[in-house]
C-alpha cells in the first residue's frame, strides 16, 4: 500500500498523508487538523478516526495522550431526520 | 519565542480579520508577529457561514464595503494560490407577505441606486429558478452578487501568505498584558509565551477584542451575539445558491417590525438561511442571542430553526443534521465594525465588530489596517468607523445590553 492510500477518516476519505501535511502546517489538536482536512466532518463526526489522528498527532508532535483534548462533541448524538427535530414536543 | 521577540506591529486574533491583517502588513514589508490564544479560525471563523453578502447590509457606505472587500477576494484568490473556495452563486431573500413585500421592494430601490445587482423576482419565476422551494411564496429578492468562501481555509490561506512574506505566527500563545509607557505609547505586548516588543497593536480579537481593550483602558462596546447553525449531511443539490427570508432583514435591522412574530424571533432572534457548501453539506441558520459567551447549542433554538427552513424548503424534511454548532458574533450597537487608530493610545487599532459580515469584509479590513497603518490613504472613508462615535452612544448602549438580557 503506497503510503498516502491510508485512509484513516473514511466519511471525508481524508488519508494519513494529508493528516500529517496538517500537523506540519501547525495543526496541534484534533481540532486543527480537523480544520485543516476535514478528518471528522463527515458523517460519524469523528467516532472512528479521532483515536488515530490522536495517535497520529502523539507520534508527529511529542504531546502526551492525555494532553490532547477531545474535540467538541455537539448535538445531536446521532445523526437525526430533520422532520422529528421539527416535531413539537409533547 | 526567543526572548525579548521583536515587531514592528503585533496582530491579536488568528481570525479571518487578523490573519487578513497579518497578510497585508507583512505584503507591504512590515516585520509583523500575529498572536492568537488557540488555533487559527477557533473562534467566530470556525463557528460562522462564509458569506460575501452585500443584500443584507445597509444600502450605501454599508454595502460599498463589501463591494470593495469582494474585488479585493478576486485579487485574494490570484495571490494566496491557495483554495479558499471562494465561489459567487448569488443569493435570494424569500419574501411571504404582501407587507414583506412592499418593505423589501423600497430596499431594493435603495440598493439599485447603490449599484447592486438586485431585482424582485414574482413566485413563478422564482419556483422556475428554484423548483424545491414552497410553492405559496411570494417571490424574492435576487441577488447575483453574492459570493461564499470557506472561512476556515481562508484564514489558513492568508496565514501561509502571512508566513511567505515573512510574518511569525504565534497560536497557541495568550496576550496577558500590553504595556504602555508614561506617554501612552505601545512599549510591548506581554503573553503567555514571552514578551514582544512593538509600538503596534492591532485588536482584532473580534467578540473578545473587549478583553484587549481593557488591557489598554478601553471599555469597547462590541458584545458577544450567539447564532446557531445546523449541518446536514451531503446531499445532492436542493438549492442552487444562498437563501434566506425577509424576516432576517427585521431580524437584524428592525426587530420592531418583528413584534407580531412568533417566539422563536422574538426570543431568538431565528430566521431561515441556508448555505450550500461546496462539499456537498448544508448549512441552515439562523440565530442572535446575547447569552455572553457561551458557544453552546440549545434544542428550542435548532428546532425552532429546523422548522422554519422546512416551512420554505419542505424537501429538508427527509433530510439528516450531522452536527450543530453556535459562533459568537462581534456585535455593535450600530452594525458596523470599528476601524481607524484609537485616540490617545498612539498606535493602537481596533479592528473588529463586524456581528455577521466579518468573513465578507475580511480582505477589506486587512488591507484597510494596513494602509492606516504604513500611512497611505485608504480605499474607502473610514471616519464613521471611529471608535470614538461611541463615547457619544454610550448610555444608549447599556440599555440595548439591558434590554437584550
Amino acid at each position: 500500500m503506497e503510503k498516502g492510500d491510508l485512509v484513516i477518516c473514511r466519511c471525508e476519505e481524508v488519508t494519513k498523508e494529508e493528516i500529517e501535511e496538517a500537523i506540519e502546517d501547525g495543526a496541534q489538536t484534533i481540532k486543527g487538523v480537523k480544520i485543516r482536512t476535514r478528518a471528522g466532518m463527515g458523517l460519524c463526526q469523528g467516532r472512528s478516526c479521532h483515536q488515530l489522528v490522536r495517535k497520529i498527532l502523539v507520534e508527529k508532535t511529542g504531546q502526551k495522550p492525555n494532553e490532547l483534548l477531545p474535540p467538541t462533541f455537539r448535538p445531536p448524538v446521532r445523526v437525526l431526520n430533520l422532520e422529528n427535530l421539527a416535531r413539537e414536543r409533547e | 519565542m526567543s526572548m525579548p521577540e521583536k515587531a514592528e506591529a503585533v496582530v491579536i486574533g488568528g481570525g479571518v480579520s487578523g490573519t487578513s491583517i497579518a497578510y497585508y502588513l507583512s505584503k507591504e514589508g512590515m516585520d509583523v508577529t500575529l498572536v492568537e490564544r488557540g488555533d487559527i479560525a477557533s473562534g467566530t471563523s470556525g463557528g460562522c457561514e462564509g458569506n460575501v453578502m452585500a443584500q443584507d447590509h445597509e444600502p450605501g457606505f454599508d454595502s460599498n464595503m463589501t463591494v470593495e472587500s469582494n474585488k479585493l477576494y478576486q485579487e485574494l484568490m490570484r495571490e494566496l494560490g491557495d483554495d479558499f473556495q471562494y465561489h459567487q452563486p448569488g443569493s435570494i431573500f424569500l419574501i411571504e407577505s404582501e407587507e414583506e413585500w412592499d418593505f423589501m421592494q423600497s430596499r431594493v430601490e435603495k440598493q439599485k441606486a447603490a449599484g447592486l445587482p438586485v431585482r424582485m423576482i414574482g413566485g413563478d419565476e422564482l419556483r422556475e429558478r428554484e423548483p424545491n422551494l414552497a410553492s405559496n411564496l411570494l417571490g424574492a429578492v435576487e441577488s447575483t452578487f453574492t459570493a461564499s468562501v470557506h472561512p476556515m481555509y481562508l484564514a489558513l490561506a492568508l496565514v501561509r501568505g502571512a508566513k511567505k512574506a515573512g510574518a511569525r505566527i504565534r497560536t497557541f500563545t495568550e496576550v496577558r498584558q500590553i504595556k504602555l509607557d508614561s506617554r501612552h505609547k505601545i512599549r510591548s505586548v506581554i503573553t503567555s509565551e514571552g514578551e514582544i516588543r512593538t509600538s503596534t497593536v492591532v485588536n482584532a480579537a473580534g467578540a473578545w477584542a473587549p478583553n484587549i481593550g481593557k488591557m489598554v483602558g478601553l471599555d469597547i462596546p462590541i458584545v458577544p451575539r450567539r447564532g446557531q447553525l445546523a449541518v446536514t449531511e451531503k446531499v445532492a443539490p436542493i438549492a442552487s445558491r444562498k437563501m434566506s427570508e425577509a424576516r432576517y432583514i427585521a431580524a437584524k435591522f428592525h426587530p420592531e417590525l418583528a413584534t407580531n412574530a412568533g417566539t422563536d424571533i422574538r426570543k431568538y432572534g431565528v430566521a431561515f438561511t441556508l448555505e450550500p457548501r461546496t462539499d456537498g453539506n448544508i448549512l441552515i441558520g439562523s440565530s442572535r442571542e446575547f447569552v455572553g459567551y457561551n458557544t453552546g447549542t440549545s434544542y428550542p433554538v435548532i428546532s425552532a430553526i429546523i422548522k422554519r427552513a422546512i416551512r420554505f424548503l419542505p424537501v429538508l424534511k427527509d433530510v439528516h443534521m450531522i452536527r450543530t454548532y453556535a459562533g459568537l458574533r462581534p456585535y455593535t450597537p450600530d452594525h458596523l465594525s470599528i476601524i481607524p487608530r484609537v485616540d490617545g493610545i498612539d498606535d493602537f487599532y481596533i479592528a473588529a465588530g463586524h456581528e455577521g459580515d466579518g468573513i465578507g469584509l475580511a480582505p477589506l479590513t486587512g488591507k484597510l489596517i494596513a494602509q492606516l497603518i504604513t500611512h497611505v490613504p485608504t480605499l474607502i472613508p473610514v471616519e464613521r468607523l471611529r471608535f470614538s462615535r461611541f463615547a457619544m452612544e454610550e448610555r444608549k448602549i447599556r440599555e440595548n445590553q439591558h434590554l437584550s438580557d
